[in-house]
């Protein structure tokens, strides 16, 4: 159902259940008041006139239902403007600032953008990092949808030994999110030990691919093609583990295909690579732009990568109104590329119901 | 409803039916009942249908391999004798078993007392998270007031803003604001107040993804069920209470398991709160440090001479999460299905 007429008909029901608690109200007030009737303006006219004591009939619905909405939220709303504005703005007020952690609070001494220009100008690290970041997160958000699409297509058929299937592609979920994968892909490695991750990218150098191409009579590619495909087969490994939440999107959305249309599909005689471009495409593809911006965020708020790196190292060494100007830039540029990349792909999706 | 193992029968049937029918055209000849069109895509279909299973079989093998090498490796590593871990003439199979890796970790890492620390904070976090973001989803979902759409707005800034961004002035506030009377004006840092608080009030870890999930689920249930609790003169708290949690228990099963396993691998947050390392996560964060200082007095050693308790103290720490997820898998899976996060 649209929106729209989700709305309406909401209104058509409350004002219907209005109408229905009002005369049960002025049934059980007809005996003693038959004078207050049951609209909202002769109550208030009653009111100005002379006093009526009605209980919990003041407000209209409409209002009281409001109320209870705010009530519910109230919850979410303190703690939100204690644990999440107050910090937020604070942080922002820190970006502009020099600071200095003094005992029981920060001293702040105003110096404007400057904090904001040497992040770009001076520090070494940190145009790079962010370029890199942000090259790195454009290479894999594709392949990472495209491989999650694929997976989720063939664990949504039937075959024996699904279930098993489905949950050794979920166990990244459960794992990746922690120190462990730290572990696994050899972050800790100083001392030349190399960890699962990398042991197993070697099995795929880039030698293979050049082999590979060799093999099949492809000869002098340009090198930075070269580089892509071995980047992409070398990265195999996090590709995997970083794409266990997108199968499990995609999944959901291919159990909602209608059987009626893979049905009329079959009708009609449509191949696996019809069926998929022109009913799962379509239908998926409300969950393509929700599994972008899962991968965007997940990878950009990801404690391991290079930008946030920099920042914590910042933070560690007390520099907050610069580590503060930092982490607002880059979620500036995130934000703004988000956006970007939200708008283009929402005008390509397809919404069923309009 | 047809039950699963009617449908199974049905399916069957028709198979055969199927069968059957094609036999007997075919005797009759093929050319009577279909156009050469229908033939050959018959002939396609059949021919993809044969060979599609092998495919599938290696894909899903090999991408199952990669995904679980790690933990290969972990087994094969953790219950190895340290000298054999420079054996070349071993790979997997190492040439004797020991658990003495695993009790070194094990005391090293304090297991006992961290893991019941780490699982008395998960639950009561997860526990109040699940609770407060159910409530302010359903608040989301059915009630229209004004402001909805820039509050909910700030929910979608919640799930973008990266924690990293906040960390330093919430330090600042747990340990000098205001909040600090719920402790005699002592500093919240190192209490487990500071997991406990942020989740009561719908601002814990990846809060705003959980209100998410619950509005989204909480608008695909029908509004006839709260009307009717409504006509029967049930208050909203009421009707939300014993009309609506029942309806949503898988959802609040899912997100309550996505709770805890966030809880108990986040790191970066109770790394900043907390200054001893009360959690198994912090701890295996940290273990590199800690071995040194407990085995090596204080060397300087590489990864590679320390490894072997490495992966032990991995397998102790996920042991526990990868016990629940073995026995609430189906939850995981059917829960995130049902949930309406398909309804994004």
């Amino acid at each position: 159902m649209s929106e729209m007429e989700n709305m309406q008909e909401q209104e058509v029901l409350e004002t219907a259940e209005e109408v229905v608690e009002e005369a049960a109200a002025t049934e059980t007030n007809d005996a003693s008041e038959p004078e207050t009737t049951n609209t909202e303006e002769t109550e208030a006219k009653l009111a100005g006139s002379a006093p009526v004591k009605q209980k919990g009939r003041k407000i209209p619905y409409e209002r009281r239902k409001a109320l209870y909405g705010y009530g519910f939220i109230a919850l979410w709303a303190i703690g939100t403007i204690y644990f999440f504005i107050m910090p937020l703005i604070e942080s922002f007020i820190y970006s502009f600032n020099k600071t200095q952690p003094v005992d029981g609070e920060m001293q702040l001494e105003w110096v404007g953008l400057k904090n904001y220009i040497d992040a770009f100008r001076t520090d070494v690290d940190y145009s790079p990092a962010l370029v890199n970041m942000l090259k790195d997160t454009a290479l894999k958000t594709p392949l990472i949808l495209v491989f999650s699409i694929f997976i989720a297509v063939i664990l949504n058929q039937k075959f024996k030994g699904r279930t098993f299937a489905r949950a050794v592609f979920f166990l990244p979920v459960i794992i990746a999110t922690g120190p462990v994968i730290d572990i696994i892909n050899g972050n800790m490695s100083t001392g030349g030990y190399a960890g699962g991750s990398e042991q197993f990218s070697s099995m795929f150098e880039a030698n293979l691919v050049d082999e590979l191409l060799n093999f099949l009579g492809v000869y002098n590619i340009s090198d930075s093609l070269t580089e892509v495909i071995s980047s992409v087969t070398s990265d195999i490994m996090n590709l995997v583990w970083n794409s266990g939440i997108q199968i499990l999107l995609f999944l959901s959305a291919l159990q909602g295909i209608p059987t009626s249309a893979k049905e009329a599909a079959n009708m009609e005689g449509a191949t696996a690579w019809e069926y998929f471009w022109k009913i799962t495409i379509p239908y998926i593809s409300p969950m393509i732009l929700a599994s972008i911006v899962y991968t965007v965020v997940d990878s950009f708020v990801d404690p391991s990568n290079d930008v946030m790196l920099l920042v914590l190292t910042k933070s560690s060494s007390w520099e907050h109104g610069m580590m503060a100007a930092m982490a607002w830039a880059y979620f500036a540029i995130v934000g703004v590329v988000l956006g970007i990349v939200v708008i283009i792909v929402n005008k390509i999706v397809y919404y069923e119901v309009e | 409803m047809a039950t699963k193992k009617e449908e199974k029968q049905f399916e069957k049937e028709c198979k055969k039916a199927r069968k059957e029918r094609l036999k007997k055209m075919k005797e009759e000849g093929i050319e009577k009942y279909l156009t050469p069109d229908q033939i050959r895509y018959n002939r396609r279909k059949a021919a993809i249908d044969s060979i599609w299973p092998i495919f599938r079989f290696l894909i899903l093998f090999g991408l199952s391999f990669i995904i679980l090498y790690p933990m290969i490796f972990m087994i094969s590593t953790a219950f190895r004798p340290d000298e054999q871990m420079n054996d070349p003439s071993i790979i997997w199979l190492p040439k004797s078993f020991t658990l003495d890796n695993i009790k070194d970790v094990w005391k090293i890492m304090n297991f006992t007392e961290t893991a019941l620390n780490t699982v008395l904070l998960n639950l009561i976090a997860s526990v109040l998270e699940v609770v407060s973001c159910s409530i302010t989803g359903y608040g989301f979902a059915r009630f229209k007031f004004k402001g909805k759409n820039i509050l909910f707005a700030i929910v979608t800034l919640m799930i973008i803003v990266p924690p990293q961004i906040i960390t330093i002035p919430l330090f600042m506030q747990y340990s000098f604001g205001w909040i600090t009377v719920l402790k005699g004006g002592e500093s919240l840092i190192n209490s487990p107040l500071t997991m406990y608080l942020p989740a009561l009030f719908a601002n814990g870890i990846r809060a705003g993804l959980f209100i998410y999930i619950f509005r989204q689920f909480f608008r695909g249930l029908p509004k006839e069920l709260e009307d009717a609790a409504y006509l029967d003169g049930c208050g909203p708290l009421r009707t939300y209470v014993q009309v609506m949690i029942p309806n949503a228990k898988t959802s609040f099963l899912t997100v309550f398991l996505f709770a805890i396993v966030w809880y108990w691998n986040d790191f970066y947050i109770s790394s900043s709160y907390f200054t001893r390392n009360d959690t198994v996560a912090l701890m295996l964060k940290n273990l590199d440090s800690t071995l040194i200082q407990e085995l090596f007095a204080g060397q300087q050693v590489g990864i590679r001479q320390m490894i072997v308790w490495l992966e032990a103290g991995c397998i102790l720490s996920i042991t526990p999460i990868l016990i629940m997820y073995v026995f609430l898998q189906r939850y995981f899976i059917e829960g995130v299905e049902r949930s309406g996060i398909t309804g994004i």
